[in-house]
């Protein structure tokens, strides 16, 4: 299979961020003696050369579908790539700090993983967000059901994980944010959301199909939309407390 | 230049949403247009001659260009470079609009600023770091682009 080297080299040397590098061993396949090389992580791919200043790329490991393991019987700093049912990288770091931070970094390597982050943190966005508009604290059980995110546990243990792995998410739980005064909060609920019921549920809100990486304009446009409409309700209802005796208002909004 | 071949061509293997047999036609001038079955799977198109389980090749959608050639047509360009231009004949406008769609999600680098723009929002909404209950916080890739760590901020004035 062809890997079109220059689109990798390409990607290696553009201006978009370096995740790791630095020196490391990996252990000789045939003779088990340890190189010195020069490692770059870049997004899921980590490439290997001799020196850093180096133009000619040695290697790379496409990291999905690999366990990082730390491997003492190895060597004090030695840890490996394991791909079940295919080869063992075996690297090995000259400290332990080294290496627990190449540890760290190669574990959220893969792309699964950060596809799941990304999911996760797109649904906590949205749930952050219709709180700040509610202004309730949610009731994000039913919120978090569907998706499955590698808790901290096992990211310790070492896994990378391919898309057919489900972990338990831990749960997540927005404090209320009471910004604005009771009062002026009652009137707009009864505009916006039923008065102390339930929230909709998840797949009742509008948008929750939309899919937050296909557009942040829209899903902006949207919650604009919102705080207009908001704000002339809110316009409109003082509008008609003035005409009114306004004694019972315990809070002036002028 | 040496890589995980069997692994990656296990890869290519593995399930995809996005898999279906298009026109490919390569950059080069002499090349034509052929039948190939082209799979989507984590940031690489891989494409195989049909009925064959090993793919020929696999592309890194990485600093590349996706676009709309015309209403079934896409192209992707690597390198900024224009002659290299693959194109891919589609069967209607809506597969066109998927796969272009798709091709972008699908880059490493457009899914770390759209971590970066959740984790700078929820951090502003919420004053925590959603990061933080991973473990994850100070990871490099994951840092808001400007390089300024997110700091946890008072709440209880709210």
């Amino acid at each position: 299979m062809k890997i079109h080297k220059k689109i990798l080299t390409h990607y290696l040397s553009c201006t978009s961020p370096v995740d790791k590098e630095g020196y490391l061993f990996k252990k000789k396949e045939r003779n088990a003696t340890y190189q010195r090389r020069w490692f770059v992580l870049k997004a899921n791919l980590l490439f290997y050369q001799e020196r850093p200043a180096d133009r000619h790329l040695l290697g790379v490991i496409v990291l999905e579908g690999c366990a990082v393991r730390r491997s003492e019987s190895e060597g004090q700093f030695a840890f490996s790539l394991v791909f079940e049912g295919f080869k063992t990288y075996r690297l090995a770091a000259v400290d332990h700090q080294t290496k627990e931070s190449w540890v760290k970094s190669l574990l959220s390597a893969s792309h699964c993983y950060l596809s799941l982050l990304v999911r996760d943190l797109g649904r906590q966005y949205e749930e952050a967000k219709q709180n700040q508009g509610s202004g309730e604290s949610s009731s994000s059980a039913h919120m978090n059901s569907d998706l499955f995110f590698p808790s901290t546990a096992a990211v310790r243990e070492g896994r990378s994980f391919s898309a057919g792995t489900v972990l338990q998410t831990p749960s997540f739980h927005t404090k209320a944010m009471a910004r604005k005064s009771p009062k002026l909060w009652h009137r707009r609920n009864a505009h916006v959301t039923p008065l102390n019921g339930p929230a909709p549920l998840y797949g009742e809100w509008p948008l929750v199909d939309l899919d937050p990486l296909e557009d942040f304009r829209k899903l902006h446009d949207y919650y604009g939309q919102e705080v207009k409409r908001v704000r002339e309700e809110w316009m409109r209802s003082r509008q008609e407390e003035e005409e009114e005796d306004s004694d019972q208002d315990l809070i002036y909004l002028g | 230049m040496r890589f995980n071949e069997k692994e990656l061509v296990s890869l290519s293997r593995q399930p995809s949403e996005m898999a279906a047999e298009l026109g490919m036609r390569g950059p080069k001038k002499g090349d034509v247009l052929k039948k190939r079955l082209v799979k989507l799977v984590v940031n690489f198109l891989f494409y195989f001659r049909t009925d064959e389980e090993e793919p020929i090749g696999a592309l890194l959608l990485e600093q590349c260009r996706v676009e709309k050639e015309d209403s079934q047509t896409f192209s992707i360009v690597f390198l900024d470079e224009a002659e290299r231009k693959y194109l891919f004949e589609c069967d209607s406008e809506e597969q066109c609009g998927e796969w272009i769609d798709s091709i972008i999600k699908a880059s490493y680098e457009f899914m770390r600023k759209n971590l970066i723009f959740y984790r700078t929002e929820i951090h502003r909404l919420t004053g925590k770091d959603p990061l933080e209950q991973y473990g994850i916080s100070d990871e490099t890739r994951f840092q808001v682009s400007n390089g300024l760590q997110l700091m946890p901020r008072d709440t209880s004035s709210l």
